[in-house]
This record gives structure tokens, C-alpha cells and sequence, in this order.
């Protein structure tokens, strides 16, 4: 395969091609779902194919096959020419690209139990277990459980001559126990809402989950939230959950400094960025506590591997430095914009889709304090846990986030549960109140499987490094 | 594409000699092109040819599922091999009373020669004149423009073999200026249908008239939701609460609640994947064929969809509205329609005092409050002021958090016309709705743009 790959490239050479890169991916995944101790779905699949960008006359194109044979890796390279010259029908300005070193590399991640080699047996044992274990609480109409598992197995070429391959393990799983009475319902999971946890390891990492040490509490408290009052209208204190706090600094940091939606090209789909160029440097983002950045490198993070879809080294990025806005995610196109190399930020969603800026593991660094430190410092408050829903306006400023559970925080401790509760902001001035960040024994790289992006949709896998953090003048509320 | 012929002499002899007590495969073959453009250049022009074959085999109750999108006669082996792996080494599936049998369903034209074959070029041309359309007004453009064609075939051990060959064409097109944009789109079967020239000059008009847009205070409000707006209301509502699992799950705002009053008298929700006026598509993933199904009737709740499992559990049958089968959620309604009006959009801000009129919404979360159908949404691309019967001027957006069992009890106009909206699942399915005008509809917050 690897002599179709060679060929394609040396064949787009001679055509005159500013640029071109090929990537062959195979993905194997496994699925499974047990729900109430039945089988819910067990499912494997794979997926082979190959994708060629090519930038022709400074204008792009892209065309790819399922069928890996030397004939139709001819066919796409001549079609992916094609396209290019089309889309050169409207170009203005001609696409250069920043440079980047020539590399010949293999990337394996982390994974000391192949998740692929551990029994069916041994796997659905686990999730029958947790849903027995949620099931013991009469109040429980549905125990949820399931593992994921994803294997990538990519070769990376381009006509500059870099040839890159790359394994990467991906595994996660969770479990959520639905309370009902009364026509309503109310839900607790572990350790993440939306299919749990994830990382880029092996099945080590489901065991160290310990899924079945905290079924019995989210159980406990999902019946306990039908009972619980709804979340009181007020402008508060809030400390954010660790899990929570990964998808606040996904929604309001995360997607707002891809550079691509900064230019406009996301503009109909995903929408722009409050964080235009004139603020790089200037804005205020947060306060001084607030550091953030992104990292390719991080171990085991969602968002980790050895080198993006265009073949830039993985690295960390300084986004904000004590609150100040200093840098945004980058591809070799759009980092021309600031005459610097990119910051290896190009991922794709499988061989069959184009790499756009997309998060890598955007980390909020961690502060000094304990949670409890934090909680007793405290005088009153609410401490918001685990994510229910979420929504932002399309420049990323308005946000809205609904979380599992929410419980008071007076004279620094924890007391009254509430249902319901939605938090509301506008980024900056949210961020701009941030006092205190957890420290590093609270920090852990959540992973996000589920970050969409891109006409035809890509669905990215992400992480972030987060711990809670406390937030004032916050506006809460319940949902009714 | 291979074509009906070719797919049933791949997929027949390996169904017959599959060793499990019944297999079923689908196949989903597909190749599309899809130019993407945003400051009025295109900036990505893509291309795929894919295919995806699924087997689900039984052993006894014990099911396994595998997938593939090798197409040779190795991979095939090997994938019904994996299913039939998992399927030793599952429990049992109580559920499982066996794979559908055969059923004659609906002819359907639902692929067009020309929108399977228009080519990088045609698609460039066409964008090109959307581009020179906004240059007049000294705007920009972004959107996508995509076609393509697929095809779906369904076979089982028990004589089912359903094929049905696809092709469509979707485009949309946002208009921008310094403080203002507009939004259109179009999607149909047949790339000729899709008036490009007509959606560019709608989302250049709303651009134009948002032009230097006000704040407003959050508030209860009438409002006025074009098609857009209303579809993507309805794509949260089906998967909350449309399927069978989430009524089984108590999670559904039908829960509990089939045969009472929920909505309107004047607000019907149904799901029709035999109407042309939609992205038609006559069975579903377990080669089933689609029924017309109430989920909401004259404000009255009366069911969800299903497939053959879900069915088994509330001891009914399929509705026809299987998906494929690695998919949790099971079953969805992907053919849905509101039953039309006798107004329009003109009669609607015509007959409003005071209210909001919204072109489209973004980021739809309705995980707050399932039971109560609540959503939360921004508005976004062309939302106006409406006073005393007139559109007064473009307002900064505003997000809203309502429950759509309110909202839809509350419905006072809705139009005579409806306009397909494409969503996610567009291949087999859109969201066929009218505008409508909702009174008491709450904005909770608002934003700087």
C-alpha cells in the first residue's frame, strides 16, 4: 500500500502541484451497550480509505476512496486535480502554506492493555456488574453502561516528503443511573455524562476508572434529585466540577481561538469568534489565575498524538497567559497570517474528510488550593457538577449550561441539593472572575468524543486538562 | 454506485450460507461532492466514495453486530465472522422475537441522473453567481453546496430485499455584512430544484435588512419562526422524544402522557417517509416498510416510532422506523412533518402588535428538561423586531429557553406552506414544516451581536 502512496505523490510531482498530502487511515472500533443488564448493542467495525488533498495554482481540492487498489488511488489523485482547478474558478488570493520540517517518524500512543485483546466476556461482565449494582435502588428505571473502543492506523505522506505513521488507541466508557417517578426523570453519571471518560490508551484505562466503586452513589443521588428542590433564580458564587469545567473551557476557550473561524470559514456552519485578530495580544480573557493551553503532547489526553493531518509535530501552545489572550490554534495556511510555522492543530475525522483546525487537549492549568480548601474558603455558593446540556451563541460569547446536580455552599460547606440548575454567561466576563483553580491532585485530561465541526460534519476526539474552579457573580437558575 | 443486481448477487449467497440462525445485511453505498465557500471563495471542494455493509446476525436471542466498508468477498467473510464472534459471546436480547419478514413497499423516484453526476465545475458556476450576486450589495458569502447520490439495500435469511437508490442536493448560503447576515437554503432530491439564484437573494435580503441591529431585552414575546427555525426545534423534539426508546426510558415528553392533551389543537406532528414532499424513502434499516405515524394529533399525544425490538418490548409492531443497526437510539422519526396552516408569513406579521420574527436558531440543546421538552437555543443570521404589523429593524441576537409543550400550546398561526429542511440525516430524510407564529415564547438571555 505504502508503494500506492509513493507513487500517487511522485505521480502529483510531476503534474506541478504546489502542494499535496495523502493520508491512508484504518480504523477498527468496538462498541458495546448494556442497558438494564440487557444487551443494548455489540458492534465492531472497520473502515479503510484513503483521502489526497492537493493544492493546485494555490486553489484546494480533495477526493477519496474506500478502495485502496493503485487504479483508483489514480483516480482520486486526478480527481482531487480536478477539484482544485474548480475551486480555482473563484480564488482571489492564492493559498500559501507555512513551512514545516520534513519528517520520517512512527508514532505509537499509550496503551499497556490492548482493549482489542480483552474478552467480550470480561467487558460486558464489567457492565452487567455496574447495571446490577445501579439496579439495587428501586428508585432506578434505567442503568446505562457502555465501552468504546477505537484503533487509527494512519500513513501520512506529502510531496514535501515527510512519511508518517501513526497507531492510535483510543478507549473510554461510563455508566448512568436515570431515576423516574411521576412523570419525571433525573439522571447521575459516572465518571462523565455523554458516554463517559475517554482517553488515548488501552483497557488500563477503564480499569483505573473503577466504574463499579461509584454505582451505588449516582445512584443514591438520582433518586435523591427527584426530591430535591429546583435550582433557586440567583446571581452567585459557583464552584465548577472538574468534568463540567472541561466542557466550559471546550465551549467558551476551546472553539473560539481556532484561527479558521476567526477567518470566517466556518462562518455558516459552526459560526465565528468574539476572539478576532485585533484582540491577539490585547484581550483581557480572564483573570490572572486563568492559564490555559493547548497540548498535543499531554499523556493519555484525548487530543494527544505524535503529528497533525498535515504532518506538524505535536506541541503546546501558550492560549492564555494570567488571563491574557496570546494565541490561537493554527494550520500551515492560516498560521501566513502571522509569518509563523503552525501550531500542528490539523486534525481529520478519518481519510475520507479534509483536516481543519481543531482542539488538540486544551488544558486550564492548575491553581494552588484543595477543592475542599476551596469549598471551605467559601462563605456561600453553589457547587455545580457534571454536565446535563449546553449552548452557546455562534461568536461564542453567550453561553448556557445545564448541570446534573448542584449543591449549596454556606459558611464553607456543603449542604442543600438542587435539580435542575443552568448557569449562564458571557465568556469574558465570566473568565474575568475566576479567583481560584484547584490544584494538581484535583487536575485530570477528561476526554470529549463528541466535538463536531466542518461541512460534511467531523466528529473530533478531544481532552482537556481541568480542575474546578471558582467563579463569581455568576447568574443560575432551575430550568423551569 | 453497484446498483440493486449486483448487491443481492454479493450479499444473497452470503446470507444463505451465514451459519447463525437468521442474518441480515445493509448495505449503504454512496459517493458525493460537497463545495464549501466562505468570504466568497471557495475554500474546500471535497469528494468521497465510500460504502458500508452491516451484518446483524442471530443466535438464538444472542445478536451480534459487524461492519465493513471493504466491499470484497474476504472482508465480508470476515465481518460476518466477527458478528457471529460477538453473538457467541453475548447474552441474550429478551426482546429479539426474530428479523423482519418480507413486505412489498412504496415505488419511489428518488434519484436523479443529473444531481448524481454534476460535477466540481457545476457546483463552482453555480456558488460563482451567488458570489457576484452579493458583490452588487457588497457582501460576502459562506455556505456549502452538495450533491451527490447513494443507495440503500436491505436483505435478510427471511426473503427480505428492499433496495432504493438516492441522490440529492442541498445548498446554504449565508449572506454577511460588517454587523448583519442572512441565511437560505434549499434541499431536494433534484439538483434543478434547488432555485439558487432565489435562496442567494432571500439571505442577501435579510443581511440587508438586519443591517445595524439593536439590543433587546429578554422577555416573553410573540414570534414568528420560519421554517428553518421551527425544523430545528423539531430535530431536538425527535430525538428526546419521537422514538420509542425514550418512552420506554420514561425520558420522553410523551411519557406518560399518550392520549392527553399536549399541544394545540391546531399543532400535528407526524412522520411520513412515503411523502414525496420530503426526502423520501420507503423502508427502513430493518427492510421494514414506513407507516404514517402520529406522534401528536390535533394537540393530542398519541405514540412514537419504532423498530421490530422496541416493538417487541410494548408488544406492538414496527413502524418502519428502524436505523441502522449499531444505532442506540434504535428508532426516529426521520421523515417528520407539522401539519400545515391556512396563513403566511406576510398574514403573520400582518396580525402582530409587537414580536420577533427568527430566520434560524444555533447550538439547540434539549437535554435540560426532557420530560418537558424545554430547549435552549441563540437565534442567529436575520432576527427582526416586528411592531404594529411591520419589521421595524434587525435586533442583537437572543437566546431562548422554553419548553416546547408550552410553546406549541400557544401556537396561533401556522402557514399553508411548508418547506423541506435538511438535517442531519438528509440522505433518508428531512423536516417538512410550516412557518408559525407562537405567542408567549421566552428569551432568557441575549449576546453582543
Amino acid at each position: 500500500m505504502k508503494e500506492n502512496i509513493k507513487e500517487t505523490i511522485a505521480w502529483l510531482r510531476k503534474k506541478g502541484v504546489d502542494y499535496a498530502d495523502i493520508r491512508q487511515v484504518k480504523r477498527i472500533s468496538e462498541n458495546i451497550r448494556v442497558k438494564n443488564r440487557e444487551m443494548e448493542g455489540v458492534s465492531k467495525s472497520e473502515d479503510l480509505g484513503f483521502g489526497i488533498r492537493v493544492l493546485y495554482r494555490g486553489a484546494w481540492g480533495f477526493a477519496s476512496s474506500n478502495n485502496p487498489s493503485k487504479g483508483e488511488y489514480k483516480r482520486m489523485a486526478g480527481l482531487a486535480l480536478d477539484i482544485a482547478r474548480a475551486s480555482g474558478l473563484t480564488q482571489r488570493e492564492p493559498v500559501r502554506l507555512a513551512e514545516n520540517e520534513v519528517y520520517k517518524d512512527k508514532f505509537i500512543s499509550l496503551c499497556q492493555i490492548d482493549p482489542f485483546k480483552v474478552s467480550l466476556d470480561e467487558k460486558l461482565n464489567l457492565l452487567i456488574s455496574a447495571c446490577d449494582l445501579m439496579l439495587k435502588n428501586p428508585g432506578i428505571r434505567v442503568a446505562d453502561t457502555s465501552l468504546n473502543f477505537f484503533r487509527s492506523e494512519q500513513i501520512f505522506a506529502n510531496t514535501e516528503g515527510s512519511l508518517i505513521e501513526q497507531i492510535i488507541t483510543e478507549s473510554g466508557g461510563g455508566a448512568v443511573a436515570t431515576a423516574a417517578r411521576n412523570g419525571e426523570t433525573q439522571w447521575r453519571s459516572y465518571p462523565n455524562s455523554h458516554s463517559g471518560d475517554y482517553a488515548t490508551r488501552g483497557y488500563e484505562f477503564i480499569q483505573e476508572m473503577r466504574l463499579l466503586d461509584q454505582m451505588e452513589r449516582i445512584s443514591r443521588e438520582a433518586v435523591a434529585l427527584l426530591s430535591a428542590p429546583e435550582c433557586p433564580n440567583q446571581e452567585t458564587t459557583i464552584i465548577v466540577s472538574g468534568n463540567q469545567m472541561a466542557l466550559q473551557v471546550h465551549e467558551s476557550c476551546g472553539h473560539p481561538i481556532e484561527l479558521d473561524r476567526v477567518l470566517g470559514t466556518e462562518i455558516s456552519l459552526a459560526g465565528g469568534s468574539f476572539m478576532t485578530l485585533d484582540k491577539l495580544g490585547k484581550l483581557q480573557y480572564g483573570s490572572p489565575q486563568v492559564n490555559i493551553y493547548a497540548d498535543a503532547t499531554t499523556p493519555g489526553g484525548l487530543g494527544s498524538f505524535g503529528y497533525d493531518d498535515e504532518g506538524v509535530k505535536a506541541q503546546r501552545t501558550d492560549i492564555i497567559k494570567q488571563g491574557r489572550f496570546v494565541g490561537y490554534l493554527t494550520s500551515r495556511e492560516t498560521a501566513t497570517l502571522f509569518k509563523q510555522p503552525s501550531n500542528g492543530t490539523m486534525r481529520a475525522d478519518g481519510w475520507n474528510r479534509i483536516p481543519l483546525i481543531r482542539m488538540t487537549n486544551i488544558n486550564l492549568e492548575p491553581g494552588e488550593v484543595s477543592l475542599e480548601e476551596l469549598i471551605a474558603d467559601t462563605r456561600q455558593g453553589l457547587f455545580l457538577d457534571t454536565n446535563k446540556s449546553w449552548s452557546i451563541d455562534d461568536k461564542r460569547l453567550n453561553f448556557q449550561f445545564a448541570v446534573e446536580a448542584a449543591w449549596e455552599i454556606r459558611d464553607g460547606k456543603l449542604g442543600q441539593m438542587y435539580k435542575n440548575p443552568i448557569y449562564t454567561g458571557i465568556t469574558p466576563e465570566f473568565w474575568n472572575t475566576c479567583d481560584a483553580v484547584c490544584n494538581k491532585n484535583h487536575w485530570h485530561v477528561w476526554g470529549v468524543p463528541n466535538c463536531g465541526k466542518g461541512e460534511p460534519m467531523q466528529t473530533m476526539h478531544v481532552g482537556h486538562g481541568v480542575a474546578p474552579a471558582r467563579f463569581s457573580k455568576v447568574k443560575v437558575g432551575g430550568a423551569k | 454506485m453497484m446498483g440493486k443486481e449486483k448487491i443481492f448477487s454479493l450479499l444473497t449467497p452470503v446470507i444463505k450460507k451465514s451459519p447463525a440462525d437468521q442474518t441480515e445485511a445493509v448495505v449503504i453505498n454512496s459517493q458525493a461532492g460537497l463545495t464549501r465557500y466562505a468570504n466568497s471563495t471557495i475554500h474546500q471542494n471535497v469528494y468521497e466514495v465510500n460504502s458500508k455493509v452491516y451484518f446483524r446476525v442471530a443466535l438464538g436471542k444472542k445478536l451480534g453486530v459487524a461492519a465493513t466498508n471493504v466491499l470484497n468477498k474476504e472482508s465480508l467473510k470476515k465481518t460476518l465472522e466477527n458478528a457471529l464472534s460477538i453473538a457467541r459471546n453475548q447474552r441474550e436480547t429478551p426482546d429479539f422475537t426474530g428479523l423482519p419478514g418480507q413486505a412489498s413497499y412504496k415505488k419511489l423516484k428518488t434519484h436523479y441522473k443529473k444531481t448524481a453526476n454534476f460535477s466540481p465545475q457545476q457546483r463552482a458556476e453555480a456558488v460563482k453567481g451567488v458570489f457576484e450576486l452579493a458583490g452588487k450589495h457588497k457582501l460576502t458569502v459562506a455556505g456549502a453546496f452538495s450533491t451527490g447520490e447513494s443507495e440503500v439495500a436491505v436483505l435478510n435469511s427471511n426473503r427480505v430485499a428492499c433496495y432504493q437508490p438516492l441522490s440529492s442536493a442541498y445548498i446554504n448560503i449565508t449572506a454577511m455584512s460588517d454587523n448583519s447576515s442572512g441565511y437560505a437554503d434549499g434541499l431536494s432530491r433534484s439538483v434543478d430544484e434547488l432555485e439558487i439564484e432565489r435562496l442567494a437573494e432571500i439571505a442577501i435580503q435579510k443581511c440587508l435588512d438586519s443591517r445595524n441591529p439593536q439590543g433587546f431585552q429578554p422577555g416573553e414575546y410573540t414570534v414568528i419562526l420560519e421554517p428553518k427555525a421551527v425544523a430545528e426545534l423539531l430535530e431536538w423534539m425527535n430525538y428526546i422524544g419521537l422514538g420509542a426508546k425514550s418512552l420506554q426510558d420514561g425520558t420522553s415528553f410523551l411519557a406518560g402522557k399518550i392520549g392527553q392533551r399536549i399541544m394545540g389543537e391546531n399543532v400535528s406532528i407526524y412522520d411520513d417517509g412515503n411523502d414525496e414532499y420530503s426526502m423520501a424513502f420507503p423502508f427502513d434499516f430493518e427492510g421494514v416498510p414506513k407507516k404514517k405515524i402520529f406522534m401528536v394529533r390535533n394537540g393530542e399525544a398519541k405514540g412514537v416510532v419504532y423498530d421490530s425490538l422496541t416493538a417487541t418490548k410494548d408488544k406492538t409492531k414496527s413502524t418502519g422506523h428502524a436505523l441502522t443497526p449499531d444505532t442506540p437510539e434504535r428508532a426516529l422519526a426521520l421523515n417528520l412533518f407539522v401539519k400545515a396552516g391556512d396563513s403566511n408569513l406576510k398574514k403573520m406579521i400582518e396580525s402582530t402588535g409587537q414580536g420577533i420574527l427568527v430566520t434560524r436558531f444555533h447550538y439547540i440543546n434539549g437535554l435540560i428538561d426532557t420530560n418537558n421538552a424545554v430547549l435552549t437555543g441563540m437565534t442567529r443570521d436575520g432576527t427582526f423586531y416586528i411592531e404594529k404589523g411591520r419589521i421595524k429593524h434587525g435586533i442583537k441576537n437572543l437566546r431562548f429557553t422554553e419548553s416546547m409543550l408550552k410553546a406549541f400550546s400557544n401556537v396561533e398561526q401556522l402557514s399553508r406552506q411548508r418547506r423541506m429542511v435538511a438535517s442531519w440525516w438528509s440522505d433518508v430524510g428531512c423536516i417538512t414544516v410550516p412557518a408559525m407564529k407562537i405567542n408567549n415564547f421566552r428569551f432568557t438571555g441575549k449576546t453582543e451581536f
